[in-house]
């Protein structure tokens, strides 16, 4: 797995699950926690087994975000937009949640491609929330123009109290992360990852990708932006997204990819140490295996044998004359 | 005061067979997957042989290829699907045994599965009574260095088990632990949430087993089924029919007078043909689960049945603890889960233990009655994952943050802390 997938896993199969057998009542309370604090529960009553209550929290904003609601602006919109009527939003949403979906599931197409394409879709529900304010940005830059009432810095969160910025403009769109890690050896893994990738950028067949740039310094660009949300101890990388990569179906690629980039040089961040202990534990098996080959022969003879020998009466005799 | 404490539990229990792993506070674990992973090793072979030149070229291979792996039914399906992926099980008999393996498998969990941070979460993991300190060790640097987990536990499966009774009826932390699995079948008597180490009992025979035997009655009957998926069939058969009979002559007498009622009938495609085929299913139904109480039907190298290894077992712990020990035997494990596994079993374990006390009073001559032995086996709905749930009710007690090792602690004092776990109070 190289890439992050935008549907959570456990969701998807809870929904399939549900749906395979949806005459069975069954009581299903269940919670849990993806990357970035992004919190689910789901519920299911005995007495309702059609109704599927979806809650889902998302990271606690920092103060330079603007949270409408309780939800990123668009998400509303987006959320409509995806799952149409088949979907009923929740208001107030449960107790210490941002949104309560409220899915019958008796209501599905009856068509096998399209429910499951529908399920999986809900089970991305955190791309369609999370995602939502960067696909306006982008459906504006499709179309080549820029929101009017949009500020010049838009601050999106995507880590609790930490957020990525974007810079609008008609023609292009400019993102930047600050980058940051808890660990001394992540952050010097990340920075070397991080100029990998830049690096990688380069390589001939990947012209049309975005360019991308790493600064161990915030870019000009974030003039504006108070400081302490600019303490970044692995460098800020910067993405220029064009309007042909929001392109059609390319939109929601794009979206998944830019909100989970930090989730993502993460996952690639514990890959590697992982790599490097089992290369490091090869190199020590064939340097004892080195070792073992170098002991004399003497030694292994007497390792070899039984420490004690039970002398027979015959070998007693001859030692003693000897 | 620490984020990560706010944040559930996570809790992974790998066994054998199958590898358990959810959110601690949950009823049910998230995925039960095999624990299996099914690793690309083509790019290595080649590695050695290509010229010096192109070592970009190979150092990517290398890279992909490391990223080129599954874990659990995905990596069942692949191997079948194409020869460029090898299998390997990195759990032998309860113990780890491909360290490689085995941090991969964990990487997919955390990652593709749970799709978690693992920087946000504490770890609940689990080991066999039997572990060494030394592989704890291993997996407590694994679990510190490569994952950065803010805290860790390991806990004891037993313990765990009889941790999962614990909700539904009395606080009650002795008992001996019958867990078999799928590759290891131990008995374990805890007292007081600590396990007697001296006492624990193995047996050679686990859920393998029964599969092995299903498979080698089937063969011999000369079932239609190909012979590349017959230990698959065998499995399948064992999940789904076999149960556990009170006595064989009667079990065979009940078959053939009424076969209609009790023969099965399994049907399946052949892989290769996809022709369909179909087979019958008879006594194995209840002869499989039988080599836990007469072991000598299939093998001769190992005779005791498992009701006299729990005696024995019980027999030889400290003798203040006995009786109790006797009162709460807890089953565990996927290979427990037969129909009336527990009623057979309490039934031979009580008569041997009445057995035995009336041999004592007819040895002093009646002068002294002696209050009758309780016998209890328990078992629970939830058998299969008794140990996770065991778990994940242990993590969601504030008690489990305080009792974990911390990345500050293992900084500090380096692996050896993770050889020794504090049994906690929160489990009395």
């Amino acid at each position: 797995m190289i890439l992050l997938q935008s549907h959570s896993r456990f969701l998807l199969q809870t929904l399939l699950n549900r749906t395979q057998n949806l005459e069975k009542g069954v009581e299903l309370d269940h919670h849990w926690v993806e990357f970035d604090d992004v919190r689910y529960h789901i519920q299911v009553s005995m007495k309702n087994p059609h109704v599927f209550l979806l809650s889902v929290s998302l990271p606690t904003p920092s103060s330079e975000t603007i949270f409408v609601c309780g939800l990123p602006f668009g998400a509303i919109e987006a959320i409509k937009a995806a799952y149409g009527n088949l979907v009923q939003i929740l208001d107030p949403p449960r107790d210490g949640f941002n949104l309560t979906l409220k899915i019958n599931l008796s209501k599905l197409p009856s068509n096998q491609e399209q429910k499951h394409a529908f399920l999986v879709k809900v089970a991305s529900v955190r791309e369609v929330v999370l995602g939502a304010p960067l696909r306006v940005v982008f459906q504006h830059l499709a179309a080549r123009t820029v929101a009017p009432d949009m500020d010049p810095v838009v601050a999106l969160v995507h880590r609790p109290n930490e957020s990525f910025f974007l810079f609008p403009q008609a023609d292009k769109v400019t993102v930047v992360y600050p980058m940051r890690f808890n660990d001394s050896i992540d952050t010097v893994l990340a920075t070397s990852f991080l100029q990998e990738f830049v690096e990688a950028r380069r390589t001939a067949g990947l012209n049309n990708t975005p360019p991308c740039s790493w600064s161990l310094t915030s870019p000009l660009e974030l003039k504006g932006v108070p400081s302490d949300s600019l303490s970044a101890n692995a460098g800020f990388v910067t993405f220029v997204i064009f309007p042909r990569h929001v392109e059609g179906q390319k939109l929601d690629r794009t979206v998944w990819s830019l909100s989970t980039f930090h989730a993502y040089v993460r996952y690639h961040v514990k890959c590697s140490e992982g790599f490097m202990h089992s290369r490091m534990r090869r190199r020590v098996e064939s340097l004892i295996q080195a070792l073992d080959r170098a002991k004399p022969d003497l030694e292994k003879k007497i390792s070899n044998n039984r420490s004690f020998k039970r002398l027979s009466l015959k070998d007693s005799r001859t030692n003693s004359f000897s | 005061m620490d984020p990560s404490t706010s944040r559930p539990a996570v809790v992974i229990d790998n066994g054998s067979g199958y590898s358990k792993m959810g959110f601690a506070g949950n009823v049910e674990p998230c995925f039960i997957v095999p624990t299996v992973v099914a690793i690309n090793e083509s790019f290595l072979n080649q590695s050695r042989t290509s010229s010096k030149g192109n070592w970009v070229a190979q150092h990517n291979a290398g890279v992909m290829a490391d990223l080129d792996f599954f874990i659990g039914d995905d990596a069942l399906s692949k191997s079948r699907s194409s020869s460029t992926y090898n299998l390997s099980y990195p759990i032998r008999h309860g113990q780890v045994e491909n360290w490689d393996a085995m941090e991969r498998f964990w990487q997919q969990c955390i990652f593709n599965y749970l799709r978690c941070d693992p920087e946000d979460h504490y770890f609940l993991l689990t080991e066999s009574p039997l572990t060494s300190p030394e592989s704890r060790e291993y997996t407590g640097e694994i679990m510190f260095e490569t994952f950065n987990v803010p805290g860790l536990y390991i806990a004891v499966n037993s313990v765990l088990a009889l941790a999962a009774g614990y909700t539904t009826s009395k606080c009650e932390m002795t008992g001996v632990v019958v867990d078999v699995g799928d590759g290891a079948a131990h008995v374990v008597p805890v007292a007081d949430g600590y396990v007697i180490g001296s006492s624990i009992k193995s047996i050679p025979i686990s859920g393998k087993d029964v599969t092995l035997f299903v498979q080698q009655l089937m063969r011999e009957r000369g079932e239609n089924v190909p012979p590349e998926d017959s230990f698959e069939v065998a499995r399948k058969v064992k999940e789904m029919y076999c149960y556990t009979s009170s006595d064989i002559v009667k079990e065979f007498n009940k078959h053939d007078k009424e076969p209609a009622k009790y023969i099965k009938h399994w049907r399946g495609i052949k892989p290769k043909t996809g022709a369909p085929y179909s087979c019958d299913i008879g006594y194995e139904r209840f002869l499989g689960p039988e080599i836990f109480f007469n072991p000598e039907i299939y093998s001769s190298d190992f005779t005791t049945p498992l009701p006299v290894v729990i005696d024995k077992c019980i027999q030889s712990a400290p003798i203040d603890t006995r009786r109790s020990l006797y009162k709460n035997i807890v089953l565990s494990g996927g290979s427990t889960m037969f129909k009336d596994f527990h009623r057979r079993l309490q039934r031979d374990i009580k008569k041997i233990v009445d057995a035995r006390v009336l041999l004592s009073e007819a040895r002093l001559n009646g002068e002294i009655k002696s209050q009758p032995v309780e016998v209890n086996v328990l078992s629970h709905p939830i058998q299969r994952f008794a140990v996770w749930f065991g778990g994940s009710v242990l993590a969601s007690t504030p008690e489990f943050f305080t009792a974990c090792h911390t990345k500050a602690e293992y900084e500090e004092y380096g692996a050896s802390i993770c050889r020794t776990n504090p049994v906690f109070k929160g489990m009395y």
